[in-house]
């Protein structure tokens, strides 16, 4: 029988995971890139045109959108890191009822974002739960839902995140041999240094991890910010959604689309060299 | 100048006692072993002088200073871990000077002092690898380097050597002999090695279920011990019995006291073959430098060990006589 040459018997080895890839993931990527510039577009193949990117950036409702949804992408995730990293950090601790919150604080992991919206909205809106209990002790709530810094998107995209963020760091923190630990402690560190200098470092794929599977959800959120955003500026999301469904206009879909994919890439990029050099720095690498 | 005082140490987990109240002190330069079967508390003892386990009760003191208060950062002491415990996100170098950054130490100074201290385990060359990408005796080698740089007053190791195979595990314990005696810096040694123990002490600390058992000088200690337990934990004894007929499986006069226990070392056992001998060989195992014999002389079996040097091996089922080259040496106290 003859032998396949090698460069065949490759590729088809490879055929199924990268065969599930291009066709699930790398397709209709490819086909939201090229609808962007009007080509293989849906509702009619225009040829190659520039107006749909023209379009979005010479509008300013989409760029305020564009913004708006990456401040809506790293502001949460930002927030939910802080909280995370100490609880983590608390959760590897001995404590009386560690058992009872440790099953506590993922609740809200199994509650749909949507469900967290209107949670946040009966607590905090005006006439909500938190005004009604706080208004007769003389305590007046700002403005949470629906405000301009989007502060209950915040609040309720961090409940979301926070526990499962915890999570994926607390696993990383708790890889960690004890032992490591305790010879920087035994070689001069402070329980904080070797916090910085230690734990933090060694986590890492975790806290990046965490870090971008938050971020690239809040760059897409759609019903949060919806339901509890400003009336202005709207996510490129919510945009989206009405230039597809009530002004079929799906070039310009593609490209909001392709920027908000950019943009994440950008994110990741720019992530992955930080952390790099602060690995760098850490090890005393010298290049 | 460091000088080790414990004074009523103490520790327990639960109702289980990890350390019951002791006093040790370890004199300054003295290279100190404590030998003991896992769970002896061992490990245990010199965590607490790390500062890494809080003891229940009793002071720690290290030259003359208090050590209660002192969180590990501050005790200044070199421990060495079983795991070697290296930072794997950095360098050797960066390893090696982590103590001297927390210390506050200028970078001249600091990479000088890291240099020397590589230089010391022989391993300047690999000063920019990291330790994923090095041997076990070199990441020991680094584990020890990275202790030393930061001059403790007393360095602690904790089984340092049990992860290596047979020969490097002898080499390296030259080697770290040879470093000790020549920076002339107090360490503790833990081990549950006797081997080990032996080559490296100057006293040995033999301990049992949180209790120090015996202690001495390695050559006191293997060849007069004063308890079973010591006896048979350094290296192979027979422990045979004495009563008023004299040595029991001889049952003749050999001198010894009576109604008590007599170990006697292999080595210490003479086999010489004789067709009316009291004792036959029952089974034999060649261990190359040596030949090791189980013997049942009047129903007791001993352990008895001849050089393979030019003698004859002597086969399974051979009738021997069994002379001492040594008098039996007596145990304290054991039944």
């Amino acid at each position: 029988m003859r032998r396949l040459p090698q460069g065949v018997v490759a590729a088809l080895l490879v055929l199924p995971s990268g065969g599930y890839l291009a066709l699930f993931f790398g397709l209709p990527l490819l086909l939201a890139f090229l609808g962007s510039f009007g080509l293989y577009a849906r509702g009619g193949d225009g040829g190659f045109t520039l107006r749909h990117y023209a379009d979005l950036f010479g509008t300013q409702a989409y760029r305020d959108g564009l913004v708006f949804s990456t401040y809506l992408a790293i502001v949460p995730t930002l927030v939910s890191l802080a909280i995370s990293l100490p609880l983590a950090m608390g959760l590897a601790q001995t404590f009386p009822g560690r058992k009872l919150f440790n099953a506590l604080y993922k609740v809200p992991l199994v509650v749909p974002g949507i469900v967290a919206a209107f949670i946040v909205m009966t607590l905090f809106d005006r006439g909500g739960l938190a005004a009604r209990l706080l208004t007769p002790i003389g305590i007046d709530l700002p403005k949470i839902v629906r405000d301009d810094w989007a502060v209950g998107v915040i609040i309720a995209t961090a409940w979301k995140a926070v526990p499962f963020m915890t999570l994926i760091i607390g696993g990383s923190l708790g890889a960690i041999q004890k032992d490591i630990i305790l010879a920087a402690r035994t070689l001069g560190a402070t329980p904080l240094t070797a916090f910085w200098r230690i734990q933090i470092p060694l986590a890492l794929p975790g806290i990046t991890a965490a870090f971008l599977l938050t971020f690239i959800g809040g760059m897409g959120a759609f019903a949060v910010p919806n339901l509890l955003g400003p009336v202005y500026p709207l996510p490129l999301s919510v945009h989206m959604y009405v230039n597809a469904f009530e002004r079929n206009n799906w070039g310009l879909v593609a490209a909001m689309g392709t920027m908000l994919s950019l943009i994440s890439v950008l994110v990741l990029l720019a992530y992955y060299r930080t952390t790099r050099s602060l690995r760098t720095a850490y090890g005393g690498e010298v290049r | 100048m460091s000088q080790i005082t414990l004074t009523g140490i103490a520790k327990a987990y639960g109702t289980s006692v990890a350390i019951a109240p002791m006093d040790l002190t370890v004199a300054d330069g003295e290279f100190l072993t404590l030998l003991g079967p896992s769970g002896c508390g061992k490990t245990t003892l010199m965590r607490m002088i790390a500062g890494i386990t809080l003891p229940d009760q009793g002071a720690i003191r290290i030259n003359g200073r208090d050590m209660a208060a002192l969180p590990p950062e501050k005790r200044n002491v070199g421990l060495v871990f079983q795991s070697y415990a290296l930072f794997p996100h950095m360098t050797v170098a960066a390893n090696v000077g982590f103590g001297l950054k927390m210390r506050g130490i200028a970078r001249d100074a600091a990479a000088e002092r890291v240099r020397a201290a590589l230089a010391l385990v022989d391993l300047e060359p690999l000063a920019a690898r990291y330790p994923r990408e090095l041997s076990g005796g070199q990441q020991q080698r680094v584990a020890l380097a990275r202790a030393i740089v930061i001059e403790p007053d007393v360095l602690l190791l904790d089984e340092p050597l049990s992860n290596l195979d047979a020969k490097l595990r002898e080499h390296l314990r030259e080697d770290l002999r040879n470093l000790q005696q020549r920076l002339r810096v107090t360490a503790i040694y833990v081990t549950h090695d006797q081997a080990e123990a032996m080559a490296l002490a100057d006293r040995i600390i033999v301990m049992d279920k949180g209790r120090i058992v015996e202690e001495g000088a390695p050559v006191d200690l293997y060849r007069a011990p004063q308890t079973r337990f010591a006896a048979e934990f350094l290296g192979q004894t027979n422990v045979v019995a004495v009563t008023a007929a004299g040595l029991l499986p001889w049952n003749t006069g050999v001198a010894g006291p009576a109604d008590g226990m007599v170990s006697i070392r292999p080595e210490d056992i003479a086999v010489t073959p004789a067709l009316d001998g009291a004792g036959r060989v029952l089974s034999l195992t060649f261990l190359g430098p040596a030949v090791e014999y189980r013997i049942d002389i009047g129903g007791t079996v001993l352990r008895a060990r001849d050089s393979g040097t030019g003698t004859a091996i002597l086969p399974q089922g051979t009738q021997v006589d069994l002379t001492l080259r040594v008098p039996p040496h007596p145990l304290q106290g054991v039944a």
